[in-house]
C-alpha cells in the first residue's frame, strides 16, 4: 500500500551494509578518497559500518586515529586544501561539540574567508540520534544546529537506498557535507541499487507516500514510524502525504510547499528537540510561501526539550512513537 | 679570514641578500601600514609584525615553491615572503576588490594564495595545528614530496590541538614543521605565567620529535633551523617543532596601549634587529640599493591598493558552495 516512488528496486541490503558500500566504491572509483576515524579500520567502526575497508585499501587510506576530534575534522580540512578527499567518521554525532570549531568554522567558513580560492570536499560521517541508551552525550539529533552555520551541507538518510547514494554524493560534492546516519537504522534493510553510479542528488525530497489529507514532513528513523502510523489511518479516511527531504541543505522546500497547497495541511515529525528544531524553520518557510493554502496551523511532533536519560524506555519515551504521530494527525485532520 | 669565497659560502651571502631583500621590504610595509592605522583609523585589528621579520622570512627561505603554508596572525612577512604580491596583501587589509579575499578580508587579515601554497588563517588560534597536520597527510598520501610549515604563537601553544595533532602527526611521521614565535606574551598574558617549562620546546620531546630553540632576531639561523626539519620532514622521519625566541615591539594591536606591559614598552626600539643582523656583512651599496627598491616597491603597492574599489557588496553572497 505505502507507495515508495522513488525507492529503486535492486538488492535488499541494510543501511550499514548500504554505507559500507557508499564508502568502498567510492574509494575503487577514485584514489584520492581516503577514511580516518577511531576504531574504523582494524575494528570496522563500533557500528561495524566500515568493516573490510581496511583490508581492502590498506591503512594509509583507512587510518585509525587517536581519540582527537579536533585532529579527525581539523586534520580532514586541511588534508581537503592539499589535494585529497576525506572521509571521516566521528563516533557519535554529539562529539561534533568536541570538534565544533573544526566543524562551523574551518569547515563552513574556510573557503568563504579566502575568498572562493579553495574547495572543501570533506565528509563528516556522523552516527546520530537515540537507539538502545546511550545517554545524554551519545544520542542527540543536531542536525538543527548543521543548518544553522551557513557552509555546510547536511544529509539525513533514511532508507539504505537514499544512504547509499547520498553518500556517495557526499563524497562527490566539493562542499563540505555532514552526513548523519541514524544508529536505529544501521540494520534496517531494503532495496538499494545495484549500479555504481546510482546516485541520489542532494536537494531532492522524497514522497514516501503520497496522500490527500495532510503534508507530514520527517527524517530519519521518524519517516518509517510516520509511514506506519499512515498504514494505520488509511482505513479511517486519513491519508497522510509523507515527504522525506533527504537533505536539509539544501532543503527541497518547493516539493513541501507544493505537497501543502494540496493537502492545506503540514505536519513536521522530527526526533530532535522541539524548540528551534528544524520543524520551525520549515512552519515559517512554509507559512512564508503558502500561508493561503494553509487550512489548519502547522503542527510539530518532536522529540522532548530535554537532555536523553539514559534508560532505554525513557529514552524512547522523549521521542516520538507511532501512537503519538496517529493521534496528533487526527487532531490535525479535525481542525 | 682569508677573504676568499668557495661557491658554497658564496651561495649562502646570495641566500642572506635574498633574505635581506624580503626582510627590508616586509619592514617597510610594516611601517607603511602603521602610518595608515595613526593616520587614517581602520576597519580592524592590525597586529604588527615588527621585530619578527628576520624569523619569517628566514623560515619561509627553507620552504619549496611548492611547500605548504600556514601563517600566524601577526604581520604580513610570512605571506609576502612565500612570494605573494604586496598589492594583493595590501589590498586584503583596505578590504579592496584587488585583495587575494576579494574584499572580505579587511582589518584582521586571511591572505592566501592557492598557487603560491598560502593555504590561509582561521580566526581562532591553534585551528592550524591540526590543518597542517592534516595537510601533512595528503602530501604523504600523493607522494608529493611537500613539507607543511605551520607558524603559531607562544600563546596559541596553549591550545588542546596542539597535543591532538603533534600526537598524530608524530605516530604517523607526518611532514609538518610547527614554528613557535615566542615573542613573550599573548596579549596581556606573559609567557612564563602561561607555561611551567621556561621552553615551548622543551614539550616536543613528549611527542617524540625534536624541539629546537634558536635566536629568532637572526634570519640565517632561523633558516638553518628550518631547513634541519624541513629536511627531516621531507625524508618522512616526521614532525619538528621549532621555538624561535623573539619580542613583541609594539601592542597586541597597533593602538594598544598596553596597560598591562610594566616592562618598558619597546616602542619603536628593536633589539637585536633582524634587519641590521641580515645586513651585516653585505656591501653597503648593495643594501642602500635594495632599501631604495624596497621602499619605493611598498610605496606603489600601497598607493595602488589605496586607488583600488572596495568591494562590491554582491562578493558577500558569492563563495558560501563551490
Ligand atoms: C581560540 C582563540 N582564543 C583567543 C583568541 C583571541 N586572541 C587573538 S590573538 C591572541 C593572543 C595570541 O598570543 P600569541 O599566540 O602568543 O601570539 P602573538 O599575538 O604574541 O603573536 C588572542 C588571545 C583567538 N583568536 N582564538
Amino acid at each position: 500500500m505505502s507507495a515508495d516512488v522513488t525507492v529503486p528496486s535492486g538488492r535488499v541490503i541494510g543501511y550499514g551494509r548500504a554505507i559500507n558500500e557508499a564508502l568502498a566504491e567510492e574509494m575503487r572509483r577514485d584514489d584520492r578518497v581516503w577514511m580516518m576515524g577511531q576504531d574504523i579500520g582494524r575494528m570496522g567502526g563500533v557500528f561495524g559500518v566500515t568493516r573490510g575497508l581496511q583490508d581492502e585499501f590498506g591503512s594509509m587510506r583507512v587510518r585509525d586515529t587517536a581519540i582527537n576530534e579536533t585532529f579527525i575534522v581539523g586534520g580532514a580540512a586541511g588534508a581537503a586544501l592539499a589535494g585529497t578527499i576525506p572521509v571521516v567518521e566521528l563516533q557519535f554525532a554529539d562529539f561534533l561539540f568536541t570538534a565544533a570549531d573544526e566543524i562551523f568554522h574551518k569547515l563552513a567558513k574556510w573557503r568563504y574567508m579566502h575568498g572562493g580560492q579553495f574547495t572543501m570536499p570533506v565528509v563528516v560521517r556522523l552516527p546520530t540520534g537515540v537507539v538502545g541508551g546511550a545517554g545524554a552525550e551519545h544520542s542527540q539529533s543536531l542536525e538543527t544546529i548543521a543548518m544553522h552555520v551557513p557552509g555546510l551541507k547536511v544529509a539525513v538518510p533514511a532508507s539504505p537506498a537514499d544512504a547509499k547514494g547520498l553518500l556517495k554524493s557526499a563524497i562527490r560534492d566539493p562542499n563540505p557535507v555532514l552526513f548523519f546516519e541514524h544508529k536505529g537504522l544501521y540494520r534496517v534493510k531494503g532495496p538499494v541499487s545495484d549500479s555504481p553510479e546510482d546516485l541520489v542528488p542532494f536537494g531532492v525530497a522524497r514522497v514516501a507516500r503520497q496522500g490527500t489529507s495532510m503534508t507530514v514532513v520527517a527524517t530519519g528513523l521518524m519517516v518509517d514510524r510516520v509511514l506506519e502510523a499512515a498504514e494505520q489511518l488509511a482505513p479511517r479516511g486519513i491519508e497522510l502525504e509523507v515527504i522525506d527531504p533527504r537533505t536539509l541543505v539544501p532543503l527541497d522546500i518547493d516539493t513541501v510547499v507544493g505537497s501543502v497547497e494540496k493537502t492545506h495541511r503540514l505536519m513536521i515529525v522530527h526526533e530532535a528537540s522541539r524548540t528551534a528544531g528544524f520543524g520551525a524553520e520549515i512552519a515559517a518557510q512554509v507559512q512564508e510561501r503558502a500561508f493561503f493554502a494553509l487550512d489548519a496551523p502547522v503542527w510539530r511532533v518532536c522529540g522532548t526539550d530535554t537532555p536523553l536519560p539514559q534508560d532505554p524506555d525513557l529514552e524512547q519515551a522523549c521521542i516520538p512513537s507511532t501512537d503519538e504521530i496517529v493521534t496528533a494527525a487526527l487532531a490535525l485532520a479535525a481542525i | 679570514m682569508s677573504g676568499e669565497s668557495t661557491p658554497e659560502s658564496a651561495s649562502r651571502e646570495q641566500t642572506q641578500v635574498e633574505i635581506y631583500r624580503k626582510v627590508v621590504t616586509i619592514r617597510f610595509a610594516e611601517l607603511r601600514i602603521r602610518s595608515h592605522v595613526e593616520k587614517e583609523g581602520f576597519g580592524g585589528f592590525w597586529h604588527p609584525g615588527i621585530g619578527q621579520e628576520g624569523l619569517q622570512a628566514g623560515a619561509i627561505a627553507a620552504m619549496r615553491p611548492d611547500d605548504y603554508l600556514y601563517y600566524a596572525h601577526r604581520g604580513l612577512g610570512y605571506a609576502y615572503a612565500k612570494g605573494m604580491d604586496l598589492v594583493e596583501l595590501f589590498s586584503d587589509l583596505l578590504g579592496r576588490a584587488t585583495g587575494s579575499t576579494r574584499g572580505k578580508g579587511g582589518g584582521t587579515v586571511h591572505f592566501a594564495d592557492a598557487e603560491k601554497h598560502v593555504l590561509g588563517q582561521g580566526g581562532t588560534l591553534g585551528s592550524n595545528f591540526v590543518m597542517g597536520a592534516g595537510t601533512a597527510v595528503s602530501s604523504q598520501l600523493l607522494g608529493d614530496d611537500r613539507v607543511t610549515v605551520v607558524f603559531f604563537g607562544d600563546g596559541a601553544s596553549g591550545r588542546g590541538t596542539w597535543h591532538e595533532a603533534a600526537l598524530q602527526a608524530s605516530v604517523w611521521k607526518l611532514p609538518v614543521v610547527w614554528i613557535c614565535e615566542n615573542n613573550g606574551w599573548a596579549l596581556s598574558a606573559r609567557f612564563e605565567d602561561q607555561s611551567p617549562t621556561e621552553h615551548v620546546a622543551d614539550r616536543a620531546p613528549a611527542y617524540g620529535m625534536p624541539g629546537v630553540i634558536v635566536d629568532g632576531q637572526d634570519a640565517m639561523a632561523v633558516l638553518d633551523a628550518t631547513s634541519e626539519a624541513v629536511e627531516r620532514a621531507r625524508r618522512g622521519e616526521g614532525p619538528t617543532l621549532i621555538e624561535a625566541k623573539t619580542l613583541r615591539i609594539r601592542g597586541h594591536y597597533e593602538g594598544d596601549r598596553q596597560p598591562y606591559r610594566a616592562d618598558p614598552v619597546l616602542g619603536d626600539e628593536i633589539p637585536n634587529d633582524p634587519v641590521h643582523r641580515l645586513g651585516e656583512g653585505i656591501p653597503d651599496e648593495v643594501r642602500r640599493t635594495i632599501d631604495a627598491e624596497a621602499r619605493q616597491l611598498v610605496e606603489e603597492a600601497f598607493d595602488a591598493a589605496l586607488a583600488a574599489p572596495k568591494a562590491d557588496t554582491s562578493v558577500i553572497f558569492e563563495d558560501v558552495w563551490a
